[in-house]
């Protein structure tokens, strides 16, 4: 009876490492994995974690443009991060990573998620131990880096990742290069012309992503219940208390809540917010002068802008 | 001959109209160092289209005339640009050298362009 145990459990054991070999060799023939190939695996992977729980999608999924759905996501044991998680997606050009500006390159950026004790807290140098101890990584990243995962070659993984996620498919693109009238509604015409003029948005919103790449101060911080002062902890300078970088615009229909603590629900309550801040947070300290007088966007005028900004949604969520 | 001059005239008008002037139609930087392509569409109508990695970024009007590229655009305020065109290799190639405008930021980045015509 044992022997026959025995027997069964040495087949069954033959039978998965020929699957696991022939998987490997599939692969190697069909499909050699490239830099980005390994980054995707990687950002899917909760092996970056201390509990093997969180991977980096679990809180950029790619249904909402590799973003969020809470104001603030979860990471292991269910910790709350302190910032709303922004979009992982057209990051190729921006020079500043972090709503802080703190990450200079997306290969800097990659790193701190993992060893952030709100996120995925694991010492990278543990996170790269799991990596040396896993067979397929290794052969991967030796297919891919010509080398076996170091700090360098797992954050240009997931970086080459990142910057395969562009796009740039979306009605206003359409609108723009295809020379047909009606790839944008008439509503979405005139927003973004409030987008341009009376909504003042294309001073901080300009630019390909429709963001400048500054750091700017909305008047999201009193020093009281909203007292991140953002830019300021890295740059320590008292002037740049409550800035935080400009977001990018593209999809930002999907990505839902908004601004750097994901205060705001909806479209609609941003543009309220920008229309009259002082609604909102009656005390602001040190709030950008492009918003010193409210707007006085009529409520067309308000759904026109939100219907411009539901145009930069890319096709592949439509 | 009246009437030939006249259609001679006309036929100049139609090509002057349809093909616009030596900027119109479509300009592209080389790839940069981090592989970000700039491109321009410059329209028969005055209108120009700027993008970067098929992405649009920048709107406006402009006027070329003897030599000079004057324009407005969605950036920088509203404020009025003016660049002289050096043109390469017969026309398939330029570089913009700043004449006048006070948008900084703008200026130093229409500087280093150097961009190709898109056949």
């Amino acid at each position: 009876m044992i022997a026959a145990g025995m027997r069964k459990y040495f087949l069954l054991s033959l039978a998965a490492m020929a699957i696991a070999f022939l998987q490997t060799a599939f692969r190697d023939k069909r499909t050699p994995v490239d830099k980005a190939e390994l980054g995707k695996l990687l950002f899917f992977d909760p092996i970056l974690s201390r509990d093997s729980t969180i991977s980096c999608a679990s809180c950029h999924k790619p249904a909402y443009a590799f973003a969020d759905t809470s104001a603030v996501s979860l990471g292991v044991d269910g910790r709350k991060g302190r910032r709303n998680t922004p979009s992982a997606m057209n990051l190729s050009l921006p020079h500043f990573f972090f709503w802080d500006g703190r990450a200079g390159s997306l290969e800097e950026q990659g790193l701190a998620p993992i060893e952030n004790k709100d996120e995925m807290n694991l010492p990278v140098e543990e996170a790269l131990v799991r990596l040396k101890n896993n067979m397929v990584y290794v052969q991967y990243f030796r297919q891919a880096f010509n080398s076996g995962p170091d700090r360098a070659t797992l954050s240009g993984a997931l970086a080459a990742f990142e910057r395969t996620l562009e796009t740039s498919d979306s009605p206003f693109d359409n609108w723009k290069f295809s020379d047909r009238p009606d790839a944008i509604s008439d509503a979405a015409k005139r927003g973004f012309t409030i987008f341009n003029q009376k909504g003042k948005c294309i001073q901080c919103h300009f630019g390909a992503d429709f963001t400048t790449n500054e750091f700017r101060n909305i008047g999201l911080f009193d020093g009281r219940a909203l007292n991140d002062s953002g830019r300021a902890v890295i740059s320590g300078k008292q002037e740049d208390a409550g800035k935080f970088k400009v977001p990018a615009l593209r999809n930002v229909a999907i990505t839902a809540p908004y601004m750097h603590n994901g205060q705001l629900k909806t479209l609609r309550e941003v543009i309220d917010f920008y229309n009259e801040p002082d609604k909102v947070v009656p005390h602001s300290i040190n709030r950008d002068s492009v918003l010193s007088k409210p707007l006085g966007l009529t409520q067309q005028e308000k759904g026109d802008l939100e219907a411009f900004l539901l145009s930069l949604t890319d096709k592949r969520f439509q | 001959m009246k009437m030939i001059a006249s259609i001679t005239a006309a036929f100049l008008g139609l090509v002057v109209f349809t093909t616009g002037n030596e900027l119109t139609g479509r300009w592209e930087s080389k790839p940069s160092v981090k592989g970000n392509v700039t491109g321009v569409v410059f329209k028969s109508d005055s209108s120009f289209e700027g993008y970067v990695n098929k992405k649009p970024f920048t709107s406006g009007r402009y006027l070329f005339e003897n030599g000079l590229f004057s324009f407005t655009d969605n950036g920088c305020e509203g404020k009025r640009g003016i660049y002289r065109v050096i043109f390469f290799h017969n026309g398939d190639s330029l570089r913009l050298e700043p004449v006048s405008d006070s948008c900084v930021q703008r200026k130093e980045g229409m500087s280093k362009l150097i961009l190709g015509r898109v056949k």
